[in-house]
């Protein structure tokens, strides 16, 4: 296997990091593909910086039960909301392992909760411990924890779910987002039995943790997917985890994240769910098959994937010498369609074309211009170009563009200008 | 054309089962009659919208959740009436410019709400997979240019306008549209990637509708008074009334309300939601008819489902089937439409069957509004509110 050269590896760099880093590029461009993936998958460090204080669920129980207090919870979880936003909005500018925060964020599109739905930031910032936690392990174990998690206990309204009242939010998008996928596979029963084994899952007062409360659990025979039984909740995730559907559930999101915005190819998809399955659903598995395939290689696939607002702003800021005035870079993020935290609703934001509209693009273009104005400046210079790589006007353009560009190429000389018209080019916008 | 000649036209149309191929109107010149998509997101529970109030098998399904005959607003038909917050719509359903569809659903309802809304975005079956919103299968007939504004104020999806064969826009409101646009430069559409299609297409489209908006709007936006409409809909249906007087050329605008899902507490939140609607939509037929236009606009309704015929524990309803929609407009012929369902026949999971396929409005709009006898749902009878 020969080296992947500059092109390739600023392929797989744009494709798995946040921004396509010169340094990674640099390194990755001597190293056989094989080997980049390795590096990829398994250079990763766990740390976060220190988060921000958040009230934790004993101290909000009293509001949450109180109709007359329901605005002290809005304003908290407002402000509270807002520091964890910006919390991990600053960790994925500065974090050395950007690929885990990318598959952080890839699962958390997957397992949504968010501010307005929880009104418990504090539940969503250990969420999000959980979901970097798992992000490279296991998918059976990334299941259970989410399928215990307190954030997705409020969000899906699990923690209501009792023998008496039985609540299908979470049975009803556990079949057909995080696992089956559609509506297909399943029937309405299956949903109604699914949410009378969950029930009783719920939130310890004291400690916001999850709590099994056998009082409120249906121990009653229910039938599911075929099978007749006394189930709890974990016997409903095994038997949904024995399904083939669930492994090409994520292979078909993988194909979206990594390939390209078309849907998904089954002959693709189904190899790699099969791969999934027989590894016992070990991500990095998985992910060794996605990056290896020749659908991730094809030179038709370059340029086939729209960048989400995370890696056109927080990745054109890691890898170039751009700065945001102001630190509103959630805010930012927000207004291009991908507020972390608070997805528009439980399937999560669709991505792929759907990052552009007309709408949106007045935003992308808008932030793009702001990133590059001002740097064109003479004082800049010197500091600006110290931070850019030293190569060739075509290695800049192969860097930073995956196609030709669509634009003309500025005709006044000047490596400042020459960047700012690459970032501004549609071709820019695409991965 | 006035009103009755148009009624008369359309019969004669359907008389004869046969349409001239005939060019609406010419870019820039604007429609003869403009649809206004009114998106209610989370599917609204249309039992309590469109109320049966006799209706022995509602009471007893609904006991905290029934509206009162005594509060109802009463149709005067049918033995149904309007809830009691939607006292401003009444005076329209009064004027006989307001037509009620019922038990608007299609077979084998489908409760998740991003399947189902995607059914009524594409017009599919239950069963059925299309990518295309189902004004595709219309408007690129019926003119050339733009063919649909999406006003929220996220910039949200597109939904029926959804499409590669659409030029639709999204957008929070003319007035951030004419301002955000200004630094988009033309560009031709490419096609190396379906990405990169996508993403060069909507930014034409971007710069085309940029550059009408500002020839049409500068003035008007620059006297603008200081918005009196409230909530997300009421600025949502002023930005489109805007666009409208001002002569924008798009046949088509969507607008969403969100918040119809409702699985507990329901009273409240309903009454709210529902006293938005009324609102912003009272408010734009008034703008309307004070700029003699409210004979051109046809306001549309639809929500992904209804919901359970029976109230639930926590006070709030969960998923159903067939709902209630409404139509409204200077050349609508009010009235009661469809059947409201029959609430003693549930099935499995305790839901009404549907008595108004979704796609009979569909195909009402095409062959009526339209004029487009060429359509997928011809197999779907047309509904006589227009």
């Amino acid at each position: 296997m020969g080296k992947l050269g500059l092109f390739k590896a600023r392929h797989l760099v744009s494709r798995t990091s946040i921004g396509a880093e010169w340094e990674t590029i640099q390194r990755y461009k001597n190293l056989n593909m094989r080997d980049a993936i390795i590096h990829t998958l398994n250079a990763v460090n766990y740390e976060t910086p220190r988060m921000p204080q958040t009230s934790a669920w004993s101290k909000t129980l009293g509001n949450r039960n109180s109709m007359a207090r329901q605005r002290n919870m809005q304003r908290m979880a407002k402000t509270e909301g807002k520091a964890i936003q910006n919390w991990w909005a600053n960790h994925m500018l500065t974090t050395k392992s950007p690929f885990l925060e990318r598959m952080t964020l890839f699962w958390h599109n997957h397992f949504p909760s968010n501010i307005d739905g929880t009104k418990q930031p504090s539940a969503l910032l250990e969420q999000n411990q959980t979901l970097r936690r798992h992000a490279l392990g296991n998918y059976g174990n990334l299941l259970f924890a989410i399928s215990k998690d307190p954030a997705m206990l409020l969000y899906l309204d699990g923690y209501k779910n009792v023998k008496e009242d039985p609540n299908e939010n979470f049975a009803r998008e556990l079949l057909e987002l995080f696992t089956l996928g559609g509506t297909h596979y399943y029937s309405e029963r299956d949903i109604k039995e699914a949410a009378r084994a969950f029930t009783g899952w719920s939130i310890d007062d004291r400690t916001g943790k999850y709590r099994f409360r056998p009082e409120l659990h249906d121990r009653g025979i229910k039938t599911f997917m075929g099978k007749r039984g006394n189930f709890t909740g974990e016997d409903i995730l095994k038997i949904l985890l024995k399904h083939p559907r669930t492994a090409e559930t994520i292979a078909e999101k993988m194909w979206s994240e990594f390939i390209n915005t078309s849907r998904p190819n089954p002959g693709y998809t189904r190899q790699w769910a099969q791969i999934f399955r027989n590894s016992n659903y070990d991500i990095k598995t998985l992910l060794m098959a996605v990056l290896g395939s020749d659908a991730f290689w094809h030179p038709s696939n370059m340029g086939g994937l729209i960048k989400s607002p995370v890696e056109l702003t927080i990745g054109t800021m890691r890898a170039l010498p751009y700065r945001l005035r102001t630190n509103n870079l959630s805010h930012n993020l927000s207004l291009m369609g991908q507020s972390l935290f608070a997805h528009p609703s439980v399937k999560g934001w669709d991505g792929g074309e759907s990052w552009i509209s007309t709408q949106s693009l007045m935003r992308r273009s808008g932030i793009l211009t702001n990133l590059t104005r001002g740097n064109l400046r003479k004082t800049n210079d010197a500091r600006m170009m110290q931070h850019m790589p030293n190569c060739s006007d075509e290695e800049l353009i192969t860097w930073l563009l995956p196609v030709t560009p669509l634009n003309p190429l500025p005709t006044e000389p000047g490596r400042q200008r020459l960047v700012r018209a690459l970032v501004l080019d549609p071709a820019y916008q695409v991965s | 054309m006035d009103r009755r000649d148009f009624l008369k036209y359309s019969g004669l149309i359907s008389a004869a089962g046969f349409v001239p191929e005939m060019a609406f109107s010419a870019t820039g010149r604007s429609p003869e009659k403009i649809v206004v998509l009114v998106e209610l997101k989370g599917g609204n529970d249309g039992f309590n919208t469109l109320v049966p109030y006799m209706d022995d098998a509602y009471k007893k399904l609904r006991p905290t959740l029934k509206i009162d005959e005594r509060k109802v607003l009463k149709l005067g038909q049918g033995d149904m009436g309007m809830h009691p917050r939607l006292q401003q719509l009444m005076k329209i359903w009064e004027q006989g410019d307001m037509a009620w569809v019922q038990g608007i659903g299609y077979p084998r309802g489908v409760l998740s709400h991003f399947r189902s809304m995607d059914i009524w975005d594409s017009g599919s079956n239950a069963n059925q997979f299309l990518d295309d919103g189902w004004l595709t299968h219309v408007l690129p007939r019926v003119k050339q240019g733009l063919h649909g504004i999406s006003v929220s104020n996220d910039g949200g999806s597109l939904g029926p306008l959804h499409s590669a064969r659409l030029n639709s826009v999204s957008m929070q409101s003319p007035h951030m549209f004419v301002k955000q646009s200004k630094s988009i430069k033309n560009i031709t559409p490419v096609n190396s990637t379906p990405a990169l299609a996508h993403l060069t297409q909507t930014q034409n489209q971007l710069y085309e509708v940029g550059l009408q908006l500002r020839e049409k709007m500068t003035r008007s936006l620059r006297n603008q008074k200081r918005s009196r409409s409230k909530g997300v809909l009421g600025h949502s249906l002023e930005s489109v009334a805007q666009m409208i007087i001002a002569g924008i050329d798009s046949p088509v605008y969507k607008v969403t309300q969100g918040g119809f899902d409702m699985h507990s507490g329901q009273v409240g939140r309903h009454n709210n939601v529902l006293y938005q609607v009324d609102h912003a939509l009272s408010r734009f037929a008034n703008t309307m008819k004070q700029n003699g236009l409210w004979d051109k606009v046809v306001v549309v309704t639809y929500s992904e489902f209804g919901r359970r015929a029976a109230e639930n524990r926590g006070g709030g309803t969960d998923h159903g089937t067939a709902s209630a929609q409404f139509v409204m407009g200077g050349g609508i012929r009010g009235g009661l439409y469809g059947r409201h369902p029959n609430m003693n026949q549930l099935d499995a999971n305790g839901n009404v069957a549907h008595t108004t396929d979704f796609r009979q409005v569909y195909a009402t709009l095409a062959q009526r509004i339209w004029r487009q006898n060429q359509h997928p749902w011809q197999g779907h009878q047309t509904i006589p509110f227009i």
